[in-house]
């Protein structure tokens, strides 16, 4: 049987490429080599308001672990900032059910998911991508066939590179991470993000609150700065070792349990150059469409795979899924959610540039309202007002305002 | 060759989404690396969050440095 499209992988890029797709009358199927859906988690689970609810979607119960009602940015000797507002609002998820509930909601408007099934490579006919080469279970491989071939595999993307995607990340581009389900812990329902070159070289530190009383402790360094030795032990700049001198200096967690340890890497930088070629496109978190001030991949995800599966809609009506046809997604894309992940890269190779007293003193005199234009990419303002406080910070400010 | 320790990796799939030539992916519930692939760059052990990847001739070394030892 010929489908439509396949989509490898069954994450929220996936499964909402699967939905839109399906709902416009495309003949879906979704490869995931998961054996369980959402296992293993390797997320802070944060997510905000916004894409979910230009999607009409409403979360059940069962797929958020607790509402938060903003962040709190805290400097390295201690000062905080506050963002409190219906923007700044969303949820900690319980990301395997909500990736699950991604899945059902997929199936219910027609797709089909086959888990356990890894793509091996792509059936090339004369250089045209026809379909995939898939094993179940790791048995015998055979071959699917379909139109369109669609890679939502997030980090790894070992199949986009054999379309010839460059998907894999330097390391100066990733944060690597650790991170510990911790309890107890007692939260505000704000996301807190601590930072400092000595908490966390080009990263920071999270606590994202779970539950009543529990949290996502976490820490994401440069992967360039990571300090391996040969021989692969690392020291200094190791995660795990950073993350646990943290909580070992943090009276709310010194005396919590570990419930569970989860490892991680996520892109930092820059999209990857094309998104499509003829009968395959890139979505989500394998075409690096994350943010790269703190790594959020989800939202984006599900936002790229909406706009794709609306051009893969239009390519069904014209049976045509010639790169010029498909390219429409990755025009759409880098004129809108594009356009501020480049200013929030700009932001991100100041912010890495700032020494601890610059962030105490940033930290210590913006407001919520600065944060906010900030983070929209409106830089000159709150660049102009820190200026006036302290000239000084010219040299790492300059570039956002030049 | 590079060697996972099974026991520490934590399945990030880090290694695999800076390793440069595709050698290492995660299959069913371990991380695989393709000997044929892998030219031995290191980065994989750079970004590994887990220390659980080495260089396998400096496993070797370390076991036969031991094995002098006893
Ligand atoms: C430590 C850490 C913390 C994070 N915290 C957050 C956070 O708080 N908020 C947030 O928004 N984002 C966070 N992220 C990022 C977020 O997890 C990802 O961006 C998001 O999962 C991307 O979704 P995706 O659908 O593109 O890819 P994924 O969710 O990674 O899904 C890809 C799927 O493809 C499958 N796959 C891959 N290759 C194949 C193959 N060959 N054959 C079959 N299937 C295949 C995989 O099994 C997987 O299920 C975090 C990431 C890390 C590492
Ligand atoms: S050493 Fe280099 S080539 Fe070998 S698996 Fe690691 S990253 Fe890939
Ligand atoms: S980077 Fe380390 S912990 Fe992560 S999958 Fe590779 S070996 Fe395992």
């Amino acid at each position: 049987m010929k489908y439509d499209v396949i989509v490898i992988g069954a994450g929220p890029a996936g499964t909402t490429f699967a939905r839109i797709t399906a709902e416009k009358g495309m003949n879906v199927l979704v490869l995931d080599k998961r054996k369980e859906l959402g296992e293993p988690v390797r997320c802070a689970e944060g997510l905000g308001r916004r894409e979910v609810d230009i999607q009409g979607l409403i979360l059940p119960k069962e797929v958020i672990s607790t509402d938060i009602k903003g962040s709190r940015i805290v400097s390295p000797s201690g000062h905080e900032l506050i963002w409190e507002d219906e923007e700044a609002t969303g949820w900690v998820l319980e990301r395997k059910m909500f990736d699950r509930w991604l899945a059902e909601l997929a199936v219910e408007k027609g797709a089909r998911i086959r888990t356990y099934t890894r793509v091996l490579d792509l059936i090339k006919e004369n250089g045209k991508i026809k379909g995939v080469i898939a094993s179940h279970q790791g048995e015998e491989s055979y071959e699917i066939e379909a139109d369109l071939v669609v890679s939502a595999e997030g980090m790894e993307s070992i199949i986009a590179r054999k379309a010839g995607f460059k998907t894999f990340s330097a390391l100066s581009e990733v944060d690597t991470c650790y991170q510990y389900e911790m309890q107890p812990y007692n939260h505000r329902n704000l996301i807190e993000l601590y930072l400092g070159n000595e908490i966390a070289k080009r990263g920071y530190v999270w606590v994202f609150p779970k539950g009543k009383n529990k949290a996502n402790v976490g820490i994401g360094i440069g992967g360039h700065l990571t300090n391996a030795v040969k021989g692969g032990s690392l020291k200094g700049a190791d995660p795990k070792i950073l993350l646990d001198k943290f909580i070992k200096q943090s009276p709310e967690l010194k005396d919590s349990s570990t419930l569970q340890d989860f490892g991680g890497v996520i892109s930092v930088g820059a999209p990857i150059d094309e998104f499509v070629a003829d009968n395959f496109m890139v979505i989500g978190t394998a075409a690096r469409q994350v943010d790269p001030i703190h790594g959020g991949g989800i939202a984006r995800s599900m936002e790229a795979a909406r706009i794709a599966a609306g051009v893969a809609a239009e390519a069904k009506k014209k049976n045509d899924y010639s790169k010029k046809t498909l390219s429409e997604y990755e025009k759409i894309w880098r004129k809108g959610p594009g356009k501020i992940l480049e200013k929030r890269l700009l932001f991100r190779k100041v912010l890495e540039k700032f020494s601890d007293a610059d962030l105490d003193y940033i930290i210590k005199n913006i407001t919520q309202e600065d944060l906010k234009d900030v983070m929209a990419g409106n830089f000159f303002r709150p660049v102009m007002k820190l200026l006036k406080g302290n000239p000084g910070l010219l040299k790492v400010l300059g570039a956002l305002i030049s | 060759m590079i060697k996972i320790n099974h026991e520490k990796c934590v399945l990030c799939i880090g290694c695999a989404s800076v390793c440069p030539f595709g050698a290492i992916e995660l299959q069913g519930t371990r991380m695989k690396v393709n000997p044929e692939k892998c030219k031995n760059c290191g980065m994989c052990i750079r970004v590994c969050p887990a220390d659980a990847i080495s260089y396998a001739e400096e496993e070797k070394t370390k076991k036969e440095k031991a094995e002098a030892k006893e």
